[in-house]
């Protein structure tokens, strides 16, 4: 497979996969953008990997997860607090309140947390290919979700 | 139930995810941009091995292209005769980030035609300059002007600095690098520390770190506190100077203990060390073809010397070129007789250890 067969099948799952993990689409280009050029560059490396499409979420998920260890962050942050751009829900319907406001729960979850929510409950993705994204045990997985499940229905109760 | 509202707020949000048109056009731009920094970086990497052969090998290092583009040619480095002119410029500011501000030590590294050793030549600081595009001013602005402002660009700033350098010597720069305070810490910290002897006890500005006359072995970061020293010095920068020389020849030292200089895969090592804007990766330049060079070379015991100066001029802080000596030393470096000047001069040869 080559870089731009590659590029052709995943981009665009990768960055609905990055807006799902920041909330907002400028934060995901950015995000989609620094793991891809790392890719491009380092094709070979990629491309030798079992899964070159597993291993790419991975590093998306690492940049994602380590973010403010990286410098592309810097340039990030200056867009303001993550999840600034998501709209607060105001005037909507009762049930509309409460659906916007799932998603602006979410980030308020540690990242780790937020990355397991979305490969479950988005990409439906089995707790062993999880463990494997993340770099962590399955029961590592497992309890991250349901500490982040409980964090939520807290809130739920709260509101 | 939760569950369920997961699901259906992340499908519900789909719809932010942007087109991916203008991204595959930002990556592939942004990609080339860094394969071809990744590309000048090898190629410095073989620039690297002539200076790290000379132990004095550092990050943020260029070649400059007119010489080095035989350097780069595929020719045995051996067939670069006739003398090489190295410039090595430290500049101020902490880490990788600017600001860096001036470059407060300049230093050129003569290697003669006849390869008898390496010759380290402090120009000073305050050296009065005529800069292009500034007027007179001390040479340590040349590297502030040409770097600019409010991001200021290494490159620019060598740039310019050399061009000063290479007015005022009459000499061509075959080669150059720019030597941050972390390329120097990285790079001592490599070696396992550097043996410097000092004449007299040196005592911090900036820390409160006491540096005993005498030798001592300095890690990385007291071997950058002692080469910002120049406060407490009787003589100031041109102190400084000396002491960047005495590091230099300690760092020499410490590669030949290392065997580094004859042995390319260790001089690799040690070369991989400065850091991620270095990173030489497999399908690099060999770095090792200009390690022929170093066999030449009789000794690499340095001879640290300064460009002559005189008094500074009313109350102004520019040093003017000696009169005499400086240009007497200017044209024995220009003609490379430099030994024959040495031996005619022997009290300009600032003691190494």
């Amino acid at each position: 497979m080559t870089y731009e067969e590659f590029a052709d099948a995943r981009l665009a799952p990768l960055l609905r996969y990055a807006v799902m993990l920041t909330g907002e689409p400028h934060q995901a280009q950015d995000l989609v953008q620094e793991t891809m050029v790392r890719v491009q560059l380092n094709w070979r490396r990629v491309a030798r990997a079992d899964s070159p499409e597993r291993y790419v979420r991975r590093m998306l998920t690492n940049q994602y997860v380590d973010w403010r260890r990286g410098s592309w962050v810097r340039r990030v942050l200056l867009r303001g607090e993550p999840d600034a751009s998501v709209p607060v829900p105001t005037d909507h319907a009762q049930s509309a309140v409460d659906r916007d406001q799932v998603w602006s729960w979410l980030s308020r979850l540690p990242r780790r947390q937020r990355a397991a929510l979305v490969l479950r409950y988005y990409e439906d993705l089995p707790d062993v290919e999880i463990a494997d994204i993340l770099g962590c045990a399955v029961g590592t997985v497992r309890s991250s979700i349901s500490r982040a499940l409980a964090t939520l229905r807290a809130e739920y109760v709260e509101a | 139930m939760i569950e369920d509202d997961l699901h259906a707020a992340f499908a519900r949000h789909e719809p932010l995810t942007p087109s991916t048109g203008p991204l595959r056009v930002a990556i592939d731009r942004l990609a080339a941009v860094r394969r071809r920094r990744r590309q000048r970086f090898q190629a410095a990497g073989v620039t690297l091995a002539l200076l790290g052969a000379l132990g004095v090998g550092v990050p943020q290092l260029r070649p400059d292209r007119p010489a080095a583009d035989p350097l780069m040619s595929g020719k045995p480095a051996d067939a670069q005769s006739g003398a090489l002119n190295v410039l090595l410029l430290g500049v101020d500011g902490f880490g990788e980030q600017p600001p860096y501000r001036l470059a407060d030590s300049v230093l050129l590294v003569h290697i003669p035609a006849d390869r008898s050793r390496p010759y380290l030549i402090s120009l000073p600081r305050d050296l009065e300059v005529s800069i292009p595009g500034r007027g007179i001013d001390k040479l340590n602005r040349a590297f502030h002007s040409g770097a600019g402002e409010p991001r200021p660009d290494l490159d620019a700033g060598y740039d310019l600095t050399r061009q000063v350098v290479a007015d005022l010597t009459g000499v061509r720069v075959d080669a150059g690098a720019v030597l941050t305070f972390a390329g120097l810490r990285r790079i001592t910290d490599a070696v396992d520390g550097v043996e410097v002897c000092l004449p007299e006890e040196v005592r911090s500005w900036h820390t409160r770190r006491v540096f005993p006359a005498g030798c001592q072995r300095l890690d990385g970061a007291s071997s950058v506190d002692l080469l910002r020293q120049r406060r407490y010095l009787p003589d100031g920068a041109l102190d400084r100077d000396r002491n960047a020389q005495r590091y230099v020849a300690g760092l020499i030292r410490a590669a030949v203990a290392k065997d580094v200089l004859t042995n390319p895969v260790r001089l690799n090592a040690l070369l991989s060390v400065p850091g991620k804007g270095l990173a030489v990766d497999d399908d690099g330049l060999p770095l090792t073809r200009l390690v022929a060079v170093l066999p030449k070379l009789k000794s690499v015991d340095p001879v640290g010397l300064s460009l002559p100066v005189g008094q500074p001029v009313d109350d102004r802080t520019l040093l003017p070129l000696d009169p005499k000596q400086g240009r007497a030393f200017l044209a024995a470096l220009r003609e490379d007789r430099l030994a024959q000047w040495v031996a005619q001069h022997p009290e300009q040869v600032n003691p190494a250890r």
